[in-house]
């Protein structure tokens, strides 16, 4: 009896020993204690070697949780991610208002310009209206060209454009087989779609989809080639009701920028997207449109005017102007208060732009900071028109060659 | 030598057949010792342990994975507290297949049968407050069974649950019930079953003119023997909590009506009224079924032939067999829908 | 004689007084603990502008937890609580199953394999003036 009692001693000290030693290889858990949420969270025990998202959401400041959720303490991979909001992407535009939104960061009124997401969620580029509405009118679903349909049901209570709802988009209701293709082929552009398997360009989905240019990275400085995973990357042939993507090897940014049928200038090609396309174009107005046609208003005579009227320009009086706001968030320009800047004809500031004392201008890429000068078209010997001033008329004359 | 405190709880000799491993196979010690190691570990969590909604499942992510050691203190107190379940459940087969609950040990099988149904209320209530979505659906179907008892269900279900339906009341009570309320009354068992052994004689034996064996063992003896039991115990404890963690899923974050549930399954000692209840009438299966199995219990030693007293302390004796098949049949049974209850649902 | 029974009346009478004081005891415990410190559940929800519901939508509202159906004949609240034990049923091709028991209903909510006995409950809808869409649960 005392030989089995010492034996089984052993085997205790040596089951004893076994634990200290499976608890000496855990990893030593790591806190991170949040200025915003001030709950302590582990997750860095093992994602320590993350980038910073961006300047404006430091980890110090946010932590994971707030925007990603799962579990801040487990440090059991299964049970932390678990719970985590819309998988490895929180902007994801199912879960964006929980997680960009929260209660008092990218959601809020319309008059402190805080709506972005339900500006998102109405947007052309997450409603797919007007391909869709486009689409059933072609093949005789409906009689207009106005959007009823969307990606998802979506309504707009205080509507401007006189849509006041989009019905989900159903594939399988519809008769004419060309549509139902359509449904199934056609639908990896909008903003939450997921890009298709072995697709030559790959983006995130929802708010990630233009802000997240490399692995968990955060920008308002949104190169071309981001816009570039869904637009000028091919052609959606109507007749097999196919998507085919280019073919020509891109070499330079000339060849990369738009397809090959386009008609631009020397201006929309060595500038971005985002340096002359605004916030209400890109993210929608907080309307339901029919058309990317509607939303888009951006045009030459914006920054260049025409041959009898300037620009419209505005000097920055007030410190609290967004235009102070959103040049922090990237600064590419120190604006100045009393600097006069372009604003569009709807009064968004082009706050990369100022008008300069010879009455030049001049614009700073968002995302390249190179500095461009620019003239007015009044007082040139431009022959255009009074009554034909849009862009493509433009083009005619100063389209690049290729 | 002398003998020290813990050789005083026992007495001076027993007869060696009392202590024999293949008569007894140790349960009640066994049982006892878990509950040591219950009280002990169970202690130590609540150190840590918030009984809120809120705070509940993430204390114990913090016990699990924050607290040094804490992971192996919270898997100890779980395989401890299933562990206790088997053995006395053993321990209750014991007694009955060797005929031992005849008087004048009647009582101490009653006690006995209460400490049993005691340690599955504390293994219960103990799973609830996990409060996490691994346990959800056996609160709802839990407590929700209580309200199928005719003319007082709904009364019960208010007192053990505080409100309309489970929440931050509940989530008290159960803590309350678990760490004081069950724990006193199992305490309070426990010394008037052990009070109760030694006053009934010790372990059911033939008179002793009837013994083959005369020996008698001294307590020294005995106390060795248990110290190799609680030695080899502690062991098979800790390298179970090393190799299979207690199980552990997300918080509740709403109501525990709204959040999804990551397991239908109920915890394992239930499973057999799970499969039960798939069949119909929740009153019916969920609640008469499982009361007429503990009232058969509870009669075992009233209705059956007694044990003849020349045929104790043994297993099997012929005068019992009717209560060996009776309770053999239920034990199947009970095993049978278990492992039904366990298979993927098709 | 009178001796025994005296003493006989003074234990009758100290049981009878004993026992009723633990019969009082027991109820005043019971008493004490049956009281509700949660309020009442919510019993009505406010979904929102009925637009946001259109026409073939089927909306899961998890909250109460139901399933809000649109048709030509109008709005259906259908409650997703099973009418057995209370588990969340999940949807699946022909109507829902739940996960505890294996009921399953069809997706009208009748009842087409057991133990559930009940159809699901058919949850009451009101349109405010306003256009807010209102389910009721009691």
């Amino acid at each position: 009896m005392r030989k089995l009692i010492a034996i089984s001693s052993g085997i205790l000290l040596l089951a004893l020993s076994l634990a200290w030693w499976m608890n000496s290889r855990q990893p030593q858990p790591v806190e991170l204690m949040p200025i915003l949420t001030g709950q302590p969270e582990y997750c860095v025990t093992c994602h320590s070697d993350l980038p910073e998202i961006s300047a404006s959401h430091p980890v110090e400041t946010f932590g994971c949780v707030s925007c990603h959720g799962g579990e801040r303490l487990a440090l059991d991979a299964d049970l932390a991610h678990s719970t985590m909001r819309g998988g490895a992407n929180p902007s994801d535009l199912s879960v964006a208002e929980i997680s960009c939104g929260g209660s008092s960061c990218h959601t809020g009124s319309e008059a402190d310009d805080r709506d972005h997401i339900q500006r998102v969620m109405t947007s052309v580029q997450s409603t797919y209206a007007g391909a869709i509405a486009n689409i059933r009118y072609t093949f005789g679903a409906q009689t207009d060209l106005t959007a009823h349909q969307g990606i998802n049901a979506i309504t707009d209570e205080r509507t401007q454009t006189g849509i006041t709802a989009l019905e989900i988009f159903n594939p399988t209701l519809e008769s004419n087989p060309m549509i139902q293709k359509f449904g199934e082929e056609c639908f990896t552009c909008h903003i939450n779609a997921v890009p298709r398997e072995g697709e030559s360009y790959t983006r995130q989905t929802g708010c990630a989809a233009c802000h997240s240019t490399e692995q968990h990275q955060l920008t308002t400085a949104i190169s071309y080639t981001q816009c570039n995973t869904c637009h000028n990357r091919g052609n959606y042939d109507l007749r097999t009701m196919t998507f085919v993507e280019r073919t020509d090897h891109l070499t330079n940014r000339l060849e990369e920028y738009y397809q090959p049928i386009a008609q631009f200038t020397q201006c929309e090609y060595t500038l971005d997207c985002v340096d002359c396309h605004t916030r209400s174009e890109v993210m929608g107005d907080g309307d339901l449109h029919s058309n990317q046609k509607d939303i888009q208003y951006v045009q030459c005579k914006t920054c260049h005017g025409t041959l009898t009227e300037l620009p419209l320009t505005k000097t920055l009086t007030d410190p609290n102007d967004i235009a102070f706001r959103m040049a922090f968030l990237k600064p590419v320009v120190d604006l100045k208060l009393g600097d006069t800047i372009l604003v569009t004809e709807q009064g968004e500031p082009l706050w990369n732009t100022r008008v300069l004392p010879d009455g030049t201008y001049e614009m700073i890429g968002k995302a390249t900071k190179q500095k461009f000068n620019f003239r007015p078209v009044m007082g040139t010997a431009c022959e255009q028109k009074p009554n034909e001033q849009e862009s493509h008329f433009c083009h005619e004359c100063h389209a690049v060659e290729r | 030598m002398r003998p020290s405190f813990f050789h005083h709880l026992h007495p001076p000799t027993i007869p060696t057949a009392q202590s024999r491993w293949r008569y007894t196979l140790g349960a009640g010690g066994t049982a006892i010792f878990l509950m040591l190691v219950l009280v002990i570990t169970g202690a130590l969590e609540m150190f840590y342990y918030i009984p809120t909604p809120a705070e509940a499942a993430l204390s114990i992510q913090t016990i699990t994975y924050l607290v040094p050691f804490g992971g192996l203190v919270r898997n100890i107190h779980f395989w401890s507290a299933q562990l206790l379940i088997v053995v006395s459940a053993v321990h209750l087969l014991r007694v009955v297949f060797t005929g031992a609950y005849i008087p004048p040990r009647r009582f101490n099988y009653l006690l006995g049968l209460a400490l049993f149904l005691i340690s599955i209320f504390l293994n219960f209530t103990g799973y609830i407050l996990r409060w996490d979505t691994g346990i959800q659906w056996a609160l709802v179907v839990g407590t929700n069974l209580i309200k199928t008892i005719p003319f007082f269900g709904n009364n019960l279900y208010t007192i053990l649950i505080g409100g309309s339906e489970p929440g931050s009341p509940t989530l008290i009570r159960f803590y309350t019930w678990h760490v004081f309320g069950l724990m006193i009354i199992s305490a309070i068992l426990i010394g008037w079953h052990a009070f109760r052994v030694r006053r009934d004689g010790g372990i059911a034996l033939p008179p002793p003119s009837l013994r083959a064996d005369p020996n008698r063992i001294s307590r020294f003896e005995l106390v060795r023997r248990e110290t190799l039991a609680m030695i080899l115990t502690s062991a098979a404890l800790i390298i179970l909590s090393i190799f299979s963690p207690a199980p552990i899923a997300a918080p509740i974050r709403l109501s525990v009506l709204q959040s999804v549930p990551e397991s239908a399954a109920a915890p394992w000692f239930f499973l057999w009224v799970q499969q039960m209840l798939k069949w119909g009438d929740p009153f019916l299966f969920g609640i008469l079924v499982p009361v007429i199995i503990l009232l058969i219990l509870v009669l075992i030693p009233y209705i059956f032939p007694k044990t003849l007293e020349s045929e104790l302390g043994r297993w099997f004796p012929k005068s019992n067999r009717l209560a060996q098949i009776t309770l053999a049949i239920i034990t199947l049974l009970i095993i049978f829908f278990t492992i039904l209850g366990s298979l993927p649902t098709s | 004689m009178t001796d025994l029974s005296r003493r006989d009346f003074l234990k009758l009478t100290r049981d009878g007084f004993l026992y009723l004081s633990g019969a009082l005891a027991f109820g005043g415990l019971l008493r004490f603990l049956s009281h509700e410190t949660n309020s009442a559940r919510k019993t009505e929800f406010d979904l929102g502008f009925v637009d946001k519901y259109p026409l073939g939508s089927r909306a899961s509202i998890s909250e109460i937890p139901a399933l809000l159906i649109h048709t030509d004949s109008g709005f259906t609240a259908l409650s997703l609580t099973c009418t057995h034990l209370g588990c969340t049923l999940k949807p699946n091709e022909t109507g829902f199953a739940c996960p505890c028991h294996n009921s399953s209903f069809d997706a009208e909510g009748k009842v087409t394999h057991g133990p559930a006995v009940k159809p699901l409950k058919a949850l009451r809808i009101e349109i405010t003036d306003e256009g807010n869409l209102k389910v009721f649960t009691a």
